[in-house]
């Protein structure tokens, strides 16, 4: 795939995780819980989608985590390659947008 | 923000996955996958569990994927791509390494290295079983005593050594001990030195002393708990005095009847062995004579009141050989009963698309042929490990042991090694995947229902009826043209679904 949001060629799950954090799913156990796919299908995709340089990762501040007396999480975003490759797959799963509905068509 | 004690469990899977991913990465991992975990067994009365049907044991072993697959991404590319679930490169491997596998149990064991990678008998091809009964005479005593002492004289001109010997039970009488009953062979004095059994340096083993006891290692260790002192001493087997001479190793023995013990005899001590006794010969055929035949020869022979006996002088060398044959027999009874567990088509007969290439054709009958031969080399290596390590009597139970312990793998293996070629894609000879079920079982066996497999490359379908019919009776490979690859291009690179 090499990043290149023009060919577009994710698998459906792929293409069903970032959708989920494009729509708000920032961590992996929500976009596992938002997909329905398993542990061991989701952390590997976004690994990939992260090696591809469609999400970054970073993790959340110690101090967030502290006040509220838990471990902090690593939360995902979508690249700009990210988007524009969600863009291209929409045209290949028309019906991914509205299994899991972004924040742009929440507000429409 | 600890876990609760059930949930440890999860967390150390969590922490072994752990070893599997690159150091450098590893303690970012585990602070993510942690912290995920937390949550998890935090949340999991909360309905985002319920969504994903989630608990932390179950979360967690996803984990051991994850960690895989971030190892497999350190592997170069190629290198991932041949090492993927399900490839011919993995399969190979698996195979080989359970061959090599073999390979070392055989060659830690004793008498499994000694038939495996030396000959039983270093000269066994100048050696030679005298036998009244054909092969049989090789593994039941067929010779009386009387015919051993005609030999013994007349035949000088074509063996440089005979010996005789003859196996027992008999009573070992050990001071202030039990009285073991063991397993002795009874044989004439050159026996052991016809075998080249006896150690040259030995002084006590030179002796020509009447009545010299041999003691198997084994027999030894249990019985005279490995004492060094007991070489030359008296001892009493069944009511005879006899001198402890020394000690031969268990894997020096290889003939037929268990040893624990030997007991040499000169000419007079022989004759106390009951008149109807029969035993085995065993000779060494004179320099001079002839080139020793393979496998032995047949041989007429006038007794001294004047009636001719046939007789069958068999190599030792085709004897050591009775463990390969006995796997060979086994192999081609494995052979024979594969039909009966499971079908030879392999069933992959094109529908559409051009037909298969002949190099691919070609590659998959050599993948074929190598599962095929890996297989039966790995039953053989574990057989043969199986066979002497349970310590058989001799070479004749070892090749029973053998042939037994051969058949069910052979069977099993072969068995796996068609149903496994019949689940690969034809062209690149990946395993398919995927599973549907397709249609539902017909009322008038006209529609077709069964499951279908997909090869995770785009190559095509795999289609297995649930109930063969007429019209569909077989499985049958649909070839997917080129312009369905773009839906798998992704899935053909080392991805967590394929991975």
């Amino acid at each position: 795939m090499g990043g290149m949001p023009g060919e577009a060629k994710l698998s459906h799950t792929a293409a069903m995780i970032l959708q989920a954090i494009h729509a708000g799913q920032i961590y992996g156990f929500s976009v596992m819980a938002m997909t329905g796919l398993p542990s061991g299908t989701v952390y590997p995709a976004m690994r990939r989608l992260e090696r591809d340089g469609l999400i970054v990762s970073k993790w959340e501040q110690q101090s967030i985590a502290d006040a509220e007396q838990r471990p902090p999480r690593k939360y995902y975003r979508l690249t700009r390659t990210g988007k524009a490759t969600l863009e291209a797959v929409y045209k290949r799963y028309p019906l991914l947008e509205k299994m899991i509905p972004s924040p742009e068509m929440d507000r429409v | 923000m600890t876990l609760r004690p059930l949930d440890s469990l999860a967390t150390a899977i969590v922490i072994a996955a752990a070893q599997l991913v690159p150091r450098v990465d590893r303690s970012d991992w585990i602070a993510e996958w942690r912290g995920e975990l937390w949550h998890t067994a935090h949340q999991a009365s909360g309905e985002i569990c319920e969504l994903a049907g989630m608990t932390p044991l179950r979360f967690s072993m996803g984990a051991m994927q994850d960690a895989f697959w971030l190892r497999a991404a350190c592997i170069s590319g190629w290198a991932a791509h041949a090492l993927r679930r399900g490839s011919v490169a993995r399969c190979t491997m698996v195979l080989l390494s359970l061959a090599i596998l073999g390979l070392i149990v055989c060659f830690a064991l004793p008498r499994s290295r000694t038939a495996l990678f030396a000959n039983l008998y270093p000269d066994a091809r100048e050696l030679v079983v005298l036998s009244s009964k054909g092969q049989e005479g090789t593994r039941t005593p067929s010779i009386h005593l009387a015919e051993y002492r005609e030999w013994a004289t007349d035949t000088a001109g074509l063996f440089s050594q005979i010996a005789f010997y003859h196996p027992a039970i008999s009573a070992l009488h050990i001071p202030h001990h039990a009285t073991p009953e063991l397993s002795v062979i009874v044989g004439s004095s050159n026996l052991l030195h016809l075998l080249g059994a006896m150690q040259p340096g030995d002084r006590t083993a030179r002796s020509q002393e009447t009545g010299r006891l041999f003691l198997s290692r084994s027999a030894w260790q249990r019985w005279y708990r490995s004492d060094p002192a007991i070489f030359g001493r008296r001892a009493n087997v069944t009511g005879q005095a006899v001198v402890i001479a020394g000690v031969v190793p268990d894997s020096e023995w290889h003939l037929p009847g268990r040893a624990d013990a030997w007991l040499l005899e000169d000419t007079a001590g022989l004759d106390r062995l009951a008149p109807n006794a029969k035993g085995f010969v065993i000779a060494r055929i004179r320099d001079s004579a002839f080139p020793p035949p393979r496998a032995g020869w047949r041989w007429m022979v006038q007794m001294r009141h004047g009636k001719l006996y046939r007789y069958a002088c068999i190599s030792l060398a085709s004897v050591s050989l009775q463990p390969v044959g006995e796997f060979l027999m086994a192999l081609l009874l494995a052979v024979l009963a594969l039909p009966a567990t499971t079908a030879l088509p392999l069933g992959d007969y094109p529908l559409s698309g051009e037909p298969l290439r002949r190099w691919l054709i070609a590659r998959r009958w050599l993948f074929l042929g190598s599962k095929f031969l890996l297989v039966a080399m790995i039953v053989f290596l574990w057989s043969t490990a199986m066979a002497f390590a349970s310590q058989p009597a001799d070479l004749s139970d070892a090749a029973g042991i053998e042939a037994l312990a051969a058949f069910l793998p052979l069977l099993i293996g072969f068995r796996w090694v068609l149903q496994d070629q019949r689940k690969r894609c034809p062209v690149c000879l990946c395993l398919l995947s995927k599973p549907a079920r397709v249609g539902q079982p017909s009322c008038n066996f006209l529609g077709w229902s069964g499951t279908e497999l997909i090869c995770i490359s785009g190559h095509g379908l795999l289609h297995i009826p649930e109930l063969p019919t007429s019209w569909f009776a077989t499985q049958r490979w649909l070839c997917l043209d080129p312009s369905w690859h773009c839906l798998f291009a992704e899935a053909a690179a080392t991805s967590p679904e394929s991975a």
